[in-house]
């Protein structure tokens, strides 16, 4: 075991209504219930085109995310003080498809194929030249992005330059001397110059920038692959798939080495974070699995299709219900506090007749008598027990017992006269 | 033979004590079923909310807002028998504002794509194997969802003794039965999306699809009120069939690179883990 017994992971996860949740995963399963789930968006406000397409780390301290909609606004999510900013990206048309940060500037990816970057002086503007399924920052290197889609390689790019470092060239022509498909569908950084691709027509790819423009293993599925991360292991990816497999690919070896089963819908998102491997799917789930047993640890409705997921590693924030609820405590209190106020109106004042007081009288009496009774009554048993000699006690229990085992022996009989095979 | 006795000694007990013992309802698979926790009932209000929001914003809602009327395609696989054309021709019967058309061996994407351009909202794909009717594919326009269904037991007016000038050209009522989960509650939804939002009472037709332990079975009826008006008198009229979801997905019709909501294939000894498990 790679976490200790009983730690907390934060995870955050957004659906394709819009709706975004902050999860509290116990590792102690024993722990887990829906108490530790708490909505961070108003689910009334939500509109049609709020679905959330893509969701990112803000910073390294991992206090920030960055989400993306559809309808082309990027929010800033504090995961403190709450959403502090947001921005349109209207330059083109389309869902944001991928976010990024290097430093203070702000990438944005839309899936018409344009990306751009915003700094204080000048925002940016690069065009990837086709349709885009995914961009992605590395994280190690972030001044490198790489984009990929629909007939769109990968292309690696640096911020402030205008053509790309790298682009990929597609494998070649098929034994039928037919052009393979391209449609990149998720991509991943595993070093700066690493990167792993999953297609939507069935491949997994490696690519090194360093050695060569075309991949340097490729492993092919029968099945849509929708979204890929970088696994516990050196060249190992995890990948999902439309058909709801999530297997994890050796792309040293260029084979399938694991499955993790569970999903009944498409793999939307997925994460490998200390050991445990955390998926997102569109039948509304999620599911953490031990990443070296494949064994499903938990599993979660989340009442709308997931489309994201992100891990907290860094740091934990705190459920904010918690705060509320003590504050909703406050207000009730304060209620009653109302509500006996006008109790003393209502009794200050003159009544015609006197009965409904005297009943309220008798009501509070009854309910005073009520409370008292199970206390003193359960007292009172308990003395008379204590008083009774303990040896009685056995012989009256062991009496119970045998007249139970007598019963149970005769209904068996009664059954076993009743029953059709006996007989026959 | 004792059997035979406990039966006479039970039903003289009954008469015993006499008729204010309310009845028993007995037990059957669908009345144990396991806890679903994606069923409407059993969840808080705050998840309801979250499901009624999800069910507002999904590609079904405009139907269910009554801002367009159901225009439905229905087409068969490549050269149908004779009973699934005419399959095909009673459920245009029973769809209003419905065509049948045949294929001429268009591939399912296409006939999506001009579906879509005639301004279709629901196209149904008929799939038969050995003369048979065996698979239902329901699309719905122009984004999805796809369910496709296992089509059996499949009987037609003619085979159940029926005459097909009974069926009145009044809009039917739909009656959706025990979609529960939350699964269930999409198929039913796309399954009522297909008829007219305002039925015609006049016909007193009503169409029924009715769930029962994950099969979907479709009756077709004329009613009637007794004169005291208690009760009504069925008259069954058309076409008679089950189905069974096999799979559900975003999107329209893309088996190959479509992203599955919901699909059994491949993982049915995980899923069906106890007689007493349903999905809708």
């Amino acid at each position: 075991m790679v976490i200790a017994e009983d730690k907390e992971v934060d995870i955050f996860v957004a659906s394709k209504i819009g709706s975004f949740k902050h999860i509290k995963y116990h590792t102690d399963s024993t722990k887990n219930n829906k108490k530790c789930i708490e909505n961070l968006v108003e689910i009334k406000s939500l509109q049609k085109d709020d679905a959330i397409t893509s969701m990112v780390w803000g910073n390294e301290e991992q206090t920030e995310i960055l989400i993306g909609k559809k309808n082309q606004q990027i929010q800033v999510y504090d995961t403190i003080q709450g959403f502090t900013k947001s921005y349109t990206a209207d330059f083109g048309i389309g869902d944001v498809i991928g976010l990024g940060k290097h430093k203070r500037r702000l990438l944005a990816a839309l899936s018409s194929g344009v990306v751009q970057i915003w700094s204080k002086k000048e925002n940016v503007v690069v065009n990837t030249g086709g349709k885009l399924d995914k961009m992605k920052v590395c994280d190690q290197d972030t001044t490198l992005f790489a984009t990929g889609g629909e007939e769109n390689d990968l292309k690696v790019w640096r911020i402030g330059e205008a053509a790309p470092l790298f682009s990929a060239k597609n494998l070649p022509h098929d034994w039928l001397q037919l052009r393979r498909p391209v449609w990149v569908s998720d991509l991943t950084f595993l070093s700066p110059e690493l990167l792993a691709v999953c297609s939507r027509h069935g491949y997994v790819r490696l690519y090194d920038t360093r050695s060569q423009r075309r991949p340097v293993c490729n492993v092919e599925f029968q099945m849509a692959a929708t979204c890929m991360a970088p696994a516990f292991d050196d060249r190992h990816v995890l990948v999902g798939f439309g058909r709801g497999q999530l297997q994890q690919v050796d792309l040293r070896r260029g084979k399938p080495d694991k499955a993790y089963k569970g999903a009944v819908g498409a793999v939307s998102s997925v994460v490998a974070v200390s050991g445990r491997v955390f998926s997102t799917s569109l039948d509304r789930h999620l599911r953490v699995h031990q990443g070296d047993s494949k064994e499903l640890l938990y599993k979660q409705y989340m009442t709308s299709k997931l489309a994201c997921v992100l891990v907290q590693t860094a740091t934990t924030t705190p459920l904010k219900r918690e705060d509320p609820e003590v504050k909703e405590e406050d207000q009730v209190e304060g209620t009653e506090v109302k509500e006996e106020d006008m109790d003393d109106i209502f009794e200050n004042m003159e009544t015609i007749g006197e009965k409904p007081s005297l009943k309220r009288n008798g009501d509070t009496g009854i309910t005073e008598t009520k409370k008292m009774k199970p206390s003193t009554e359960g007292s009172t048993v308990d003395i008379e027990d204590n008083e009774e000699d303990p040896e009685e006690a056995i012989v009256k229990l062991l009496r119970s017992t045998e007249k139970q085992k007598k019963r149970m022996e005769k209904k068996k009989r009664e059954k076993k006269a009743k029953s059709v095979f006996h007989n026959a | 033979m004792a059997r035979g006795k406990d039966k006479k000694k039970r039903k003289l007990e009954k008469k015993q004590e006499g008729d204010d013992v309310p009845k028993k309802v007995p037990h059957t698979l669908e009345s144990l079923r396991e806890k679903d926790e994606t069923m409407l009932a059993n969840t808080e209000a705050e998840e309801q909310e979250e499901a009624q929001k999800d069910m507002e914003l999904d590609e079904l809602s405009s139907y269910f807002e009554n801002s367009y009327e159901p225009k439905v395609l229905i087409t068969y696989s490549d050269n149908p028998h004779a009973k699934t054309r005419v399959f095909g021709k009673e459920l245009s019967r029973m769809i209003p504002n419905s065509l049948s058309r045949y294929r001429q061996r268009s591939s399912v994407k296409r006939i999506v794509q001009s579906a879509i351009r005639e301004q279709m909202t629901d196209v149904i794909i008929v799939n038969e194997n050995q003369k048979q009717p065996n698979g239902f594919l329901l699309i719905h326009l122009p984004s999805g969802p796809t369910a496709h269904f296992r089509l059996s037991s499949c009987k037609i007016t003619k085979e159940l003794n029926k005459d097909h000038k009974e069926i009145t050209t009044h809009r039917p009522e739909v009656i959706l039965n025990n979609f529960s989960t939350r699964l269930g509650l999409t198929v039913g939804r796309m399954l009522g999306a297909l008829f007219h939002y305002e039925p015609e009472f006049r016909g007193r037709r009503a169409v029924t699809f009715h769930n029962q332990r994950d099969y979907i079975f479709f009756r077709h009826h004329r009613y009637e009120f007794t004169p005291d008006g208690r009760r009504a008198k069925l008259r069954e009229l058309g076409p008679r069939f089950t189905l069974k979801l096999i799979s559900l997905q975003q999107g329209t019709f893309d088996s190959k690179r479509g992203d599955y909501e919901w699909i059994i294939a491949g993982r049915r000894h995980q899923m069906e883990t106890s007689r007493r498990r349903f999905f809708l």
